[in-house]
Protein backbone atom coordinates (compact mmCIF):
# COMPACT_ATOMS: atom_id res chain seq x y z
CA UNK A 1 0.00 0.00 0.00
CA UNK A 2 1.31 3.44 -0.94
CA UNK A 3 2.18 5.84 1.95
CA UNK A 4 -0.55 8.31 0.95
CA UNK A 5 -3.13 5.55 0.94
CA UNK A 6 -1.83 4.24 4.25
CA UNK A 7 -2.29 7.66 5.82
CA UNK A 8 -5.82 7.78 4.43
CA UNK A 9 -6.59 4.38 5.95
CA UNK A 10 -5.03 5.41 9.27
CA UNK A 11 -7.13 8.57 9.38
CA UNK A 12 -10.21 6.59 8.38
CA UNK A 13 -9.58 4.12 11.19
CA UNK A 14 -9.09 6.92 13.70
CA UNK A 15 -12.28 8.61 12.51
CA UNK A 16 -14.12 5.37 13.11
CA UNK A 17 -13.06 5.51 16.75
CA UNK A 18 -14.49 9.01 16.99
CA UNK A 19 -17.60 7.95 15.12
CA UNK A 20 -17.99 4.77 17.10
CA UNK A 21 -17.73 6.23 20.55
CA UNK A 22 -20.37 8.61 21.75
CA UNK A 23 -22.30 9.45 24.85
CA UNK A 24 -24.46 6.35 24.40
CA UNK A 25 -21.51 3.98 24.06
CA UNK A 26 -19.86 5.40 27.20
CA UNK A 27 -23.03 5.47 29.30
CA UNK A 28 -24.24 1.98 28.38
CA UNK A 29 -20.80 0.38 28.81
CA UNK A 30 -20.31 2.09 32.18
CA UNK A 31 -23.75 0.94 33.31
CA UNK A 32 -22.96 -2.61 32.18
CA UNK A 33 -19.62 -2.72 34.00
CA UNK A 34 -20.97 -1.12 37.19
CA UNK A 35 -23.98 -3.43 37.41
CA UNK A 36 -22.75 -6.72 35.95
CA UNK A 37 -18.94 -6.49 35.96
CA UNK A 38 -17.54 -8.21 32.85
CA UNK A 39 -20.54 -10.39 32.02
CA UNK A 40 -21.87 -8.15 29.21
CA UNK A 41 -18.60 -7.96 27.26
CA UNK A 42 -20.01 -10.54 24.84
CA UNK A 43 -22.72 -8.06 23.82
CA UNK A 44 -20.06 -5.49 22.90
CA UNK A 45 -18.28 -8.18 20.86
CA UNK A 46 -21.42 -9.26 18.95
CA UNK A 47 -22.41 -5.63 18.45
CA UNK A 48 -18.98 -4.84 17.03
CA UNK A 49 -19.17 -7.70 14.51
CA UNK A 50 -22.63 -6.46 13.45
CA UNK A 51 -21.37 -2.89 13.11
CA UNK A 52 -18.39 -3.94 10.98
CA UNK A 53 -20.76 -5.56 8.48
CA UNK A 54 -23.30 -2.76 8.73
CA UNK A 55 -20.85 0.01 7.86
CA UNK A 56 -18.83 -1.94 5.29
CA UNK A 57 -21.94 -2.36 3.14
CA UNK A 58 -23.11 1.28 2.90
CA UNK A 59 -19.43 2.21 2.35
CA UNK A 60 -19.23 -0.25 -0.55
CA UNK A 61 -22.57 0.99 -1.91
CA UNK A 62 -21.35 4.60 -1.88
CA UNK A 63 -17.94 3.77 -3.37
CA UNK A 64 -19.43 1.79 -6.27
CA UNK A 65 -22.68 3.66 -7.04
CA UNK A 66 -21.89 7.17 -5.71
CA UNK A 67 -25.27 7.00 -4.03
CA UNK A 68 -25.69 7.09 -0.28
CA UNK A 69 -27.69 4.52 1.66
CA UNK A 70 -30.52 7.04 2.21
CA UNK A 71 -30.62 7.75 -1.54
CA UNK A 72 -30.77 4.08 -2.37
CA UNK A 73 -33.51 3.27 0.12
CA UNK A 74 -35.77 5.97 -1.25
CA UNK A 75 -35.01 5.12 -4.87
CA UNK A 76 -35.39 1.38 -4.46
CA UNK A 77 -38.28 1.21 -1.98
CA UNK A 78 -40.13 4.41 -2.84
CA UNK A 79 -41.22 7.36 -0.75
CA UNK A 80 -44.11 5.36 0.75
CA UNK A 81 -41.64 3.12 2.56
CA UNK A 82 -38.80 5.57 3.09
CA UNK A 83 -40.93 8.09 4.96
CA UNK A 84 -41.18 5.73 7.98
CA UNK A 85 -37.50 5.04 8.69
CA UNK A 86 -36.72 8.68 7.96
CA UNK A 87 -39.37 9.97 10.39
CA UNK A 88 -38.17 7.52 13.03
CA UNK A 89 -34.58 8.59 12.41
CA UNK A 90 -35.67 12.22 12.77
CA UNK A 91 -37.10 11.58 16.22
CA UNK A 92 -34.06 9.56 17.31
CA UNK A 93 -31.64 12.14 15.86
CA UNK A 94 -33.47 14.89 17.73
CA UNK A 95 -33.14 13.03 21.03
CA UNK A 96 -29.60 11.71 20.49
CA UNK A 97 -28.27 15.09 19.38
CA UNK A 98 -29.82 16.52 22.54
CA UNK A 99 -28.06 13.81 24.56
CA UNK A 100 -24.72 14.46 22.83
CA UNK A 101 -25.00 18.23 23.44
CA UNK A 102 -25.84 17.24 27.02
CA UNK A 103 -22.68 15.13 27.15
CA UNK A 104 -20.52 18.14 26.26
CA UNK A 105 -22.43 20.27 28.78
CA UNK A 106 -21.89 17.67 31.52
CA UNK A 107 -18.17 17.59 30.69
CA UNK A 108 -18.07 21.37 31.12
CA UNK A 109 -20.07 21.08 34.35
CA UNK A 110 -17.54 18.56 35.68
CA UNK A 111 -14.69 20.94 34.79
CA UNK A 112 -16.22 24.21 35.98
CA UNK A 113 -18.96 23.38 38.48
CA UNK A 114 -21.47 25.46 36.48
CA UNK A 115 -24.74 23.54 35.95
CA UNK A 116 -24.98 21.79 32.60
CA UNK A 117 -28.06 23.53 31.23
CA UNK A 118 -26.23 26.89 31.27
CA UNK A 119 -23.76 25.41 28.80
CA UNK A 120 -26.37 24.23 26.28
CA UNK A 121 -26.51 27.37 24.13
CA UNK A 122 -22.74 28.05 24.04
CA UNK A 123 -22.10 24.39 23.15
CA UNK A 124 -24.77 24.44 20.44
CA UNK A 125 -23.24 27.62 18.99
CA UNK A 126 -19.78 26.01 18.96
CA UNK A 127 -21.17 22.91 17.21
CA UNK A 128 -23.00 25.02 14.64
CA UNK A 129 -20.02 27.32 14.04
CA UNK A 130 -17.72 24.33 13.44
CA UNK A 131 -20.24 22.87 10.97
CA UNK A 132 -20.74 26.26 9.29
CA UNK A 133 -17.07 27.03 8.81
CA UNK A 134 -15.43 23.59 8.69
CA UNK A 135 -15.03 21.30 5.70
CA UNK A 136 -15.87 17.62 5.97
CA UNK A 137 -12.17 16.71 6.07
CA UNK A 138 -11.48 19.24 8.82
CA UNK A 139 -14.31 17.91 10.97
CA UNK A 140 -13.54 14.27 10.21
CA UNK A 141 -9.83 14.53 10.97
CA UNK A 142 -10.33 16.81 13.95
CA UNK A 143 -12.74 14.34 15.52
CA UNK A 144 -10.30 11.53 14.72
CA UNK A 145 -7.24 13.08 16.33
CA UNK A 146 -8.94 14.55 19.39
CA UNK A 147 -10.80 11.27 19.85
CA UNK A 148 -7.50 9.55 20.59
CA UNK A 149 -7.81 10.84 24.15
CA UNK A 150 -10.46 8.18 24.74
CA UNK A 151 -7.68 5.59 24.67
CA UNK A 152 -7.37 6.70 28.32
CA UNK A 153 -10.12 4.16 29.04
CA UNK A 154 -8.02 1.34 27.55
CA UNK A 155 -4.96 2.52 29.48
CA UNK A 156 -7.10 2.75 32.62
CA UNK A 157 -8.38 -0.79 32.17
CA UNK A 158 -4.81 -2.12 31.85
CA UNK A 159 -3.47 -0.10 34.82
CA UNK A 160 -6.21 -1.55 37.04
CA UNK A 161 -4.96 -5.14 36.42
CA UNK A 162 -8.38 -6.74 35.97
CA UNK A 163 -8.70 -10.51 36.51
CA UNK A 164 -8.10 -11.41 32.87
CA UNK A 165 -9.63 -14.88 33.23
CA UNK A 166 -12.89 -13.35 34.36
CA UNK A 167 -12.66 -10.72 31.60
CA UNK A 168 -12.21 -13.53 29.03
CA UNK A 169 -15.24 -15.39 30.43
CA UNK A 170 -17.27 -12.20 29.88
CA UNK A 171 -16.96 -12.77 26.14
CA UNK A 172 -19.00 -15.97 26.42
CA UNK A 173 -22.75 -15.32 26.30
CA UNK A 174 -24.32 -16.18 29.63
CA UNK A 175 -27.65 -15.69 31.40
CA UNK A 176 -28.09 -12.80 33.80
CA UNK A 177 -26.22 -13.25 37.10
CA UNK A 178 -28.91 -11.15 38.84
CA UNK A 179 -31.63 -8.60 37.95
CA UNK A 180 -32.45 -10.24 34.58
CA UNK A 181 -34.64 -7.36 33.33
CA UNK A 182 -31.91 -4.80 34.00
CA UNK A 183 -29.30 -7.16 32.47
CA UNK A 184 -31.19 -7.58 29.22
CA UNK A 185 -32.20 -3.91 29.09
CA UNK A 186 -28.52 -3.01 29.38
CA UNK A 187 -27.66 -5.57 26.67
CA UNK A 188 -30.25 -4.07 24.31
CA UNK A 189 -29.06 -0.54 25.12
CA UNK A 190 -25.45 -1.48 24.34
CA UNK A 191 -26.58 -2.89 21.00
CA UNK A 192 -28.72 0.19 20.38
CA UNK A 193 -25.72 2.42 21.07
CA UNK A 194 -23.48 0.31 18.81
CA UNK A 195 -25.76 -0.43 15.88
CA UNK A 196 -26.76 3.15 15.47
CA UNK A 197 -28.74 3.82 12.27
CA UNK A 198 -27.02 7.15 11.93
CA UNK A 199 -23.76 5.30 11.38
CA UNK A 200 -25.13 3.67 8.20
CA UNK A 201 -26.36 6.95 6.78
CA UNK A 202 -23.36 8.96 7.92
CA UNK A 203 -20.72 6.48 6.77
CA UNK A 204 -22.10 6.24 3.23
CA UNK A 205 -22.48 10.02 3.01
CA UNK A 206 -18.91 10.41 4.27
CA UNK A 207 -17.64 8.02 1.61
CA UNK A 208 -19.25 10.24 -1.04
CA UNK A 209 -17.84 13.40 0.59
CA UNK A 210 -14.40 11.78 0.47
CA UNK A 211 -14.90 10.89 -3.21
CA UNK A 212 -14.46 7.13 -2.74
CA UNK A 213 -14.54 4.96 -5.85
CA UNK A 214 -14.19 1.28 -6.64
CA UNK A 215 -10.44 1.56 -6.01
CA UNK A 216 -11.22 2.32 -2.36
CA UNK A 217 -13.08 -0.90 -1.59
CA UNK A 218 -10.10 -2.40 0.26
CA UNK A 219 -9.76 0.77 2.29
CA UNK A 220 -13.48 0.58 3.05
CA UNK A 221 -13.05 -2.96 4.41
CA UNK A 222 -10.02 -1.96 6.48
CA UNK A 223 -11.66 1.16 7.90
CA UNK A 224 -14.83 -0.75 8.76
CA UNK A 225 -13.02 -3.75 10.26
CA UNK A 226 -10.05 -2.20 12.04
CA UNK A 227 -11.69 1.13 12.86
CA UNK A 228 -14.80 -0.35 14.41
CA UNK A 229 -12.70 -2.90 16.35
CA UNK A 230 -10.57 -0.07 17.72
CA UNK A 231 -13.69 1.86 18.76
CA UNK A 232 -15.01 -1.27 20.38
CA UNK A 233 -11.76 -1.68 22.32
CA UNK A 234 -12.31 1.75 23.86
CA UNK A 235 -15.88 0.83 24.78
CA UNK A 236 -14.62 -2.38 26.39
CA UNK A 237 -12.12 -0.20 28.28
CA UNK A 238 -15.03 1.83 29.70
CA UNK A 239 -16.84 -1.37 30.70
CA UNK A 240 -13.77 -2.92 32.36
CA UNK A 241 -12.83 0.25 34.29
CA UNK A 242 -16.45 0.56 35.47
CA UNK A 243 -16.38 -3.11 36.54
CA UNK A 244 -13.15 -2.59 38.47
CA UNK A 245 -13.91 0.79 40.06
CA UNK A 246 -17.69 1.15 40.39
CA UNK A 247 -18.97 -2.43 40.85
CA UNK A 248 -16.94 -3.31 44.01
CA UNK A 249 -18.11 -0.10 45.69
CA UNK A 250 -21.73 -0.71 44.74
CA UNK A 251 -21.86 2.54 42.76
CA UNK A 252 -24.59 2.50 40.11
CA UNK A 253 -24.58 4.76 37.08
CA UNK A 254 -27.24 7.36 37.76
CA UNK A 255 -25.20 10.41 36.82
CA UNK A 256 -22.22 11.18 34.64
CA UNK A 257 -20.25 12.25 37.72
CA UNK A 258 -20.32 8.61 38.79
CA UNK A 259 -18.91 7.44 35.46
CA UNK A 260 -16.05 9.93 35.97
CA UNK A 261 -14.92 7.78 38.89
CA UNK A 262 -13.95 5.05 36.39
CA UNK A 263 -10.82 7.01 35.50
CA UNK A 264 -10.25 8.34 39.02
CA UNK A 265 -9.56 4.73 40.05
CA UNK A 266 -6.51 4.26 37.81
CA UNK A 267 -5.31 7.87 37.45
CA UNK A 268 -6.30 9.67 40.67
CA UNK A 269 -7.63 13.24 40.49
CA UNK A 270 -6.19 13.64 36.99
CA UNK A 271 -8.48 10.82 35.95
CA UNK A 272 -11.44 13.04 36.78
CA UNK A 273 -10.24 15.72 34.36
CA UNK A 274 -9.25 13.09 31.81
CA UNK A 275 -12.79 11.71 31.93
CA UNK A 276 -14.35 15.15 31.56
CA UNK A 277 -12.14 16.01 28.57
CA UNK A 278 -12.72 12.58 26.96
CA UNK A 279 -16.48 12.89 27.43
CA UNK A 280 -16.51 16.45 26.11
CA UNK A 281 -14.44 15.72 23.01
CA UNK A 282 -16.22 12.47 22.20
CA UNK A 283 -19.64 14.04 22.53
CA UNK A 284 -18.61 17.15 20.59
CA UNK A 285 -17.49 14.92 17.73
CA UNK A 286 -20.72 12.95 17.96
CA UNK A 287 -22.72 16.22 17.95
CA UNK A 288 -21.04 17.21 14.70
CA UNK A 289 -21.75 13.86 13.10
CA UNK A 290 -25.33 13.66 14.35
CA UNK A 291 -26.17 17.18 13.18
CA UNK A 292 -24.59 16.67 9.76
CA UNK A 293 -26.34 13.32 9.44
CA UNK A 294 -29.71 15.02 9.88
CA UNK A 295 -28.73 17.37 7.07
CA UNK A 296 -27.60 14.43 4.94
CA UNK A 297 -30.75 12.34 5.30
CA UNK A 298 -33.18 15.20 4.69
CA UNK A 299 -31.24 16.40 1.66
CA UNK A 300 -30.84 12.93 0.24
CA UNK A 301 -34.49 12.06 0.87
CA UNK A 302 -35.62 15.05 -1.15
CA UNK A 303 -32.83 15.06 -3.71
CA UNK A 304 -31.30 18.39 -2.64
CA UNK A 305 -27.80 19.55 -3.24
CA UNK A 306 -25.82 18.51 -0.14
CA UNK A 307 -22.31 18.23 1.15
CA UNK A 308 -20.26 19.49 4.06
CA UNK A 309 -17.43 20.15 1.62
CA UNK A 310 -19.62 22.75 -0.09
CA UNK A 311 -19.82 26.32 1.15
CA UNK A 312 -23.09 27.14 2.98
CA UNK A 313 -24.17 29.37 0.06
CA UNK A 314 -23.79 26.42 -2.30
CA UNK A 315 -25.98 24.02 -0.32
CA UNK A 316 -28.42 26.25 1.55
CA UNK A 317 -31.17 23.73 2.27
CA UNK A 318 -28.63 21.26 3.64
CA UNK A 319 -27.03 23.86 5.93
CA UNK A 320 -30.42 25.09 7.13
CA UNK A 321 -31.46 21.49 7.88
CA UNK A 322 -28.53 20.88 10.24
CA UNK A 323 -28.88 24.39 11.71
CA UNK A 324 -32.53 23.74 12.63
CA UNK A 325 -31.70 20.32 13.98
CA UNK A 326 -29.03 21.74 16.32
CA UNK A 327 -31.41 24.47 17.46
CA UNK A 328 -34.25 22.02 18.15
CA UNK A 329 -32.13 19.54 20.10
CA UNK A 330 -30.55 22.30 22.18
CA UNK A 331 -33.96 23.07 23.66
CA UNK A 332 -33.94 19.64 25.33
CA UNK A 333 -30.86 20.64 27.31
CA UNK A 334 -31.91 24.24 27.97
CA UNK A 335 -35.03 23.01 29.74
CA UNK A 336 -32.82 20.78 31.87
CA UNK A 337 -33.73 17.23 30.76
CA UNK A 338 -31.28 14.79 32.37
CA UNK A 339 -28.74 13.90 29.65
CA UNK A 340 -28.02 10.41 31.01
CA UNK A 341 -31.70 9.42 31.18
CA UNK A 342 -32.20 10.87 27.69
CA UNK A 343 -29.22 8.88 26.42
CA UNK A 344 -30.43 5.55 27.80
CA UNK A 345 -33.98 6.17 26.54
CA UNK A 346 -32.69 7.13 23.06
CA UNK A 347 -30.63 3.92 22.88
CA UNK A 348 -33.72 1.80 23.60
CA UNK A 349 -35.74 3.76 21.04
CA UNK A 350 -32.97 3.23 18.50
CA UNK A 351 -33.31 -0.51 19.03
CA UNK A 352 -37.03 -0.27 18.20
CA UNK A 353 -36.46 1.38 14.83
CA UNK A 354 -33.47 -0.73 13.76
CA UNK A 355 -35.35 -3.30 11.63
CA UNK A 356 -36.77 -0.49 9.47
CA UNK A 357 -33.27 0.79 8.80
CA UNK A 358 -31.36 -2.46 8.45
CA UNK A 359 -33.77 -4.67 6.46
CA UNK A 360 -33.48 -2.73 3.15
CA UNK A 361 -29.73 -3.50 3.17
CA UNK A 362 -30.46 -7.07 2.16
CA UNK A 363 -32.22 -5.94 -1.03
CA UNK A 364 -30.01 -2.99 -1.95
CA UNK A 365 -26.72 -4.80 -1.40
CA UNK A 366 -27.85 -7.49 -3.85
CA UNK A 367 -28.99 -5.04 -6.55
CA UNK A 368 -26.67 -5.12 -9.55
CA UNK A 369 -28.05 -1.74 -10.66
CA UNK A 370 -26.19 -0.19 -7.75
CA UNK A 371 -23.35 -2.57 -7.12
CA UNK A 372 -22.59 -4.33 -10.39
CA UNK A 373 -20.18 -7.15 -9.58
CA UNK A 374 -19.74 -5.94 -5.99
CA UNK A 375 -23.02 -7.29 -4.62
CA UNK A 376 -23.02 -9.24 -1.35
CA UNK A 377 -21.71 -12.80 -1.23
CA UNK A 378 -23.70 -15.49 0.58
CA UNK A 379 -21.69 -15.15 3.80
CA UNK A 380 -22.44 -11.44 4.07
CA UNK A 381 -26.09 -12.07 3.20
CA UNK A 382 -26.31 -14.74 5.88
CA UNK A 383 -24.79 -12.37 8.45
CA UNK A 384 -27.17 -9.56 7.41
CA UNK A 385 -30.07 -12.01 7.74
CA UNK A 386 -28.96 -12.86 11.27
CA UNK A 387 -28.53 -9.18 12.13
CA UNK A 388 -32.03 -8.41 10.83
CA UNK A 389 -33.41 -11.24 12.98
CA UNK A 390 -31.56 -9.84 15.96
CA UNK A 391 -32.87 -6.32 15.34
CA UNK A 392 -36.46 -7.63 15.22
CA UNK A 393 -36.01 -9.36 18.58
CA UNK A 394 -34.46 -6.21 20.03
CA UNK A 395 -37.27 -4.05 18.65
CA UNK A 396 -39.88 -6.22 20.32
CA UNK A 397 -38.21 -6.44 23.73
CA UNK A 398 -36.66 -2.95 24.02
CA UNK A 399 -39.61 -0.97 25.37
CA UNK A 400 -40.96 -3.69 27.75
CA UNK A 401 -37.42 -4.05 29.11
CA UNK A 402 -37.16 -0.29 29.44
CA UNK A 403 -40.15 -0.40 31.83
CA UNK A 404 -38.98 -3.48 33.68
CA UNK A 405 -35.28 -2.84 33.91
CA UNK A 406 -34.56 0.69 32.77
CA UNK A 407 -34.95 2.31 36.15
CA UNK B 1 -22.17 6.42 -12.97
CA UNK B 2 -25.30 7.40 -14.84
CA UNK B 3 -23.23 7.40 -18.03
CA UNK B 4 -22.81 3.66 -17.59
CA UNK B 5 -26.49 3.22 -18.24
CA UNK B 6 -28.15 3.13 -21.64
CA UNK B 7 -30.38 5.87 -22.96
CA UNK B 8 -34.12 5.67 -22.54
CA UNK B 9 -35.42 2.52 -24.17
CA UNK B 10 -36.61 2.92 -27.75
CA UNK B 11 -40.26 2.42 -28.67
CA UNK B 12 -41.46 -1.02 -27.85
CA UNK B 13 -38.85 -1.87 -25.25
CA UNK B 14 -39.69 -2.26 -21.60
CA UNK B 15 -39.42 0.67 -19.21
CA UNK B 16 -39.90 -0.01 -15.52
CA UNK B 17 -41.39 3.31 -14.53
CA UNK B 18 -41.90 2.57 -10.86
CA UNK B 19 -38.45 1.12 -10.43
CA UNK B 20 -36.27 3.15 -12.77
CA UNK B 21 -37.95 6.56 -12.86
CA UNK B 22 -40.18 7.15 -9.82
CA UNK B 23 -38.21 8.30 -6.76
CA UNK B 24 -34.99 8.59 -8.77
CA UNK B 25 -32.55 11.43 -8.26
CA UNK B 26 -32.94 14.14 -10.91
CA UNK B 27 -29.83 15.81 -12.21
CA UNK B 28 -30.13 18.85 -14.48
CA UNK B 29 -28.05 19.60 -17.57
CA UNK B 30 -25.44 21.34 -15.39
CA UNK B 31 -25.22 18.22 -13.16
CA UNK B 32 -27.02 19.95 -10.29
CA UNK B 33 -28.98 17.78 -7.90
CA UNK B 34 -32.51 18.92 -8.67
CA UNK B 35 -34.81 16.88 -6.46
CA UNK B 36 -36.34 13.45 -6.76
CA UNK B 37 -39.02 12.26 -9.16
CA UNK B 38 -42.01 12.51 -6.82
CA UNK B 39 -44.68 11.56 -9.34
CA UNK B 40 -45.30 10.43 -12.91
CA UNK B 41 -48.02 11.92 -15.11
CA UNK B 42 -49.85 9.79 -17.67
CA UNK B 43 -52.61 10.76 -20.07
CA UNK B 44 -55.26 8.43 -21.45
CA UNK B 45 -55.58 9.37 -25.11
CA UNK B 46 -58.78 9.04 -27.20
CA UNK B 47 -57.41 6.03 -29.00
CA UNK B 48 -57.07 4.21 -25.68
CA UNK B 49 -53.30 4.56 -25.42
CA UNK B 50 -51.85 5.54 -22.05
CA UNK B 51 -49.05 8.02 -22.66
CA UNK B 52 -46.49 9.12 -20.09
CA UNK B 53 -46.28 12.88 -20.44
CA UNK B 54 -44.25 14.22 -17.54
CA UNK B 55 -42.45 13.61 -14.27
CA UNK B 56 -43.31 15.69 -11.23
CA UNK B 57 -41.40 17.18 -8.33
CA UNK B 58 -42.91 18.62 -5.16
CA UNK B 59 -43.31 17.52 -1.55
CA UNK B 60 -47.14 17.54 -1.67
CA UNK B 61 -47.01 15.02 -4.51
CA UNK B 62 -44.58 12.71 -2.70
CA UNK B 63 -46.55 12.89 0.56
CA UNK B 64 -49.90 12.34 -1.18
CA UNK B 65 -48.59 8.93 -2.24
CA UNK B 66 -48.53 8.06 1.47
CA UNK B 67 -51.65 9.97 2.47
CA UNK B 68 -53.60 12.15 -0.01
CA UNK B 69 -55.11 14.12 2.88
CA UNK B 70 -51.72 15.00 4.42
CA UNK B 71 -50.46 15.80 0.90
CA UNK B 72 -53.37 18.27 0.53
CA UNK B 73 -52.51 19.86 3.90
CA UNK B 74 -48.91 20.33 2.85
CA UNK B 75 -50.01 21.81 -0.47
CA UNK B 76 -52.33 24.21 1.41
CA UNK B 77 -49.49 25.23 3.76
CA UNK B 78 -47.27 25.69 0.72
CA UNK B 79 -49.83 27.89 -1.07
CA UNK B 80 -50.02 30.13 2.00
CA UNK B 81 -46.39 30.32 3.13
CA UNK B 82 -44.23 28.33 0.72
CA UNK B 83 -41.75 29.79 -1.71
CA UNK B 84 -43.08 27.50 -4.44
CA UNK B 85 -46.68 28.28 -3.41
CA UNK B 86 -47.38 24.58 -3.05
CA UNK B 87 -46.75 24.08 -6.73
CA UNK B 88 -45.83 20.65 -8.05
CA UNK B 89 -43.44 21.19 -10.95
CA UNK B 90 -43.80 19.09 -14.09
CA UNK B 91 -40.97 18.23 -16.44
CA UNK B 92 -42.11 17.00 -19.87
CA UNK B 93 -41.14 13.40 -20.38
CA UNK B 94 -39.31 14.22 -23.59
CA UNK B 95 -36.85 16.19 -21.44
CA UNK B 96 -36.06 13.09 -19.38
CA UNK B 97 -32.88 11.96 -21.05
CA UNK B 98 -31.47 8.96 -19.28
CA UNK B 99 -32.53 6.47 -16.72
CA UNK B 100 -30.66 4.07 -14.53
CA UNK B 101 -30.04 5.00 -10.94
CA UNK B 102 -30.30 8.68 -11.91
CA UNK B 103 -32.61 10.63 -14.17
CA UNK B 104 -31.10 13.36 -16.34
CA UNK B 105 -33.49 16.19 -17.05
CA UNK B 106 -32.68 18.41 -20.00
CA UNK B 107 -33.48 21.67 -18.22
CA UNK B 108 -31.57 24.36 -16.37
CA UNK B 109 -32.85 23.81 -12.82
CA UNK B 110 -31.98 27.37 -11.76
CA UNK B 111 -34.49 28.70 -14.27
CA UNK B 112 -37.27 26.46 -12.92
CA UNK B 113 -39.07 26.25 -9.55
CA UNK B 114 -36.93 23.19 -8.71
CA UNK B 115 -34.33 25.32 -6.94
CA UNK B 116 -36.67 28.08 -5.66
CA UNK B 117 -36.15 27.16 -2.00
CA UNK B 118 -32.40 26.93 -2.46
CA UNK B 119 -32.36 30.43 -3.97
CA UNK B 120 -34.80 31.90 -1.43
CA UNK B 121 -32.82 30.61 1.55
CA UNK B 122 -29.65 31.98 0.01
CA UNK B 123 -31.11 35.42 -0.73
CA UNK B 124 -32.94 35.85 2.57
CA UNK B 125 -30.84 34.03 5.16
CA UNK B 126 -27.65 32.14 4.33
CA UNK B 127 -25.63 34.72 2.46
CA UNK B 128 -26.23 37.29 5.21
CA UNK B 129 -24.57 35.08 7.82
CA UNK B 130 -20.82 35.68 8.15
CA UNK B 131 -18.67 32.83 6.88
CA UNK B 132 -21.23 31.52 4.39
CA UNK B 133 -18.79 31.97 1.52
CA UNK B 134 -15.57 30.72 3.12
Amino acid sequence: MKPGKLLQVALGVLTSIGGFLDVGAIATAADAGASFRFSLLWVVLIGTICVIFLVEMPGRLAAVSKHSYADAVRERFGFQFYIWPILAEFVVDFLVLGAEIGGVCIALQLLTGIAFHWWAIPVALAVWLTAWLGTFDFIENGVALLGLITLAFVAGAIVLHPPWGEVARGFVPAPAPHEPAHYWFTAVSIMGALISPYLLYFYSSGAIEDGWGKQDLTMNRLVAGVGMSFGSLVQMGVLVTAAMVLAPRGIGVDQYGQIALTLVGPFGKWGYYLFAVSLGITCFGACMEQALETGFIVSQALGWNWGQSKRPVDATRFTMAYTLSIAASTVLMVVGIDPLKLTLFSMALTAVMLPLVVTPLLVIMNDKHYLGEHTNGWVTNAVVGLIIGLTFVMAVVAIPLEYLGGG
Amino acid sequence: MADDFPDMPENGTRLRLARDVLDSQMVDREHRQSGKVDGIVAELRDDGRLVITAVENGLPEAVSRVSPRVGDWIAALGRRWGVRKGEVYRIPFNKVRRTGIEVRIDVDAVATPLLDWEKWLNDHIVRHIPGARW
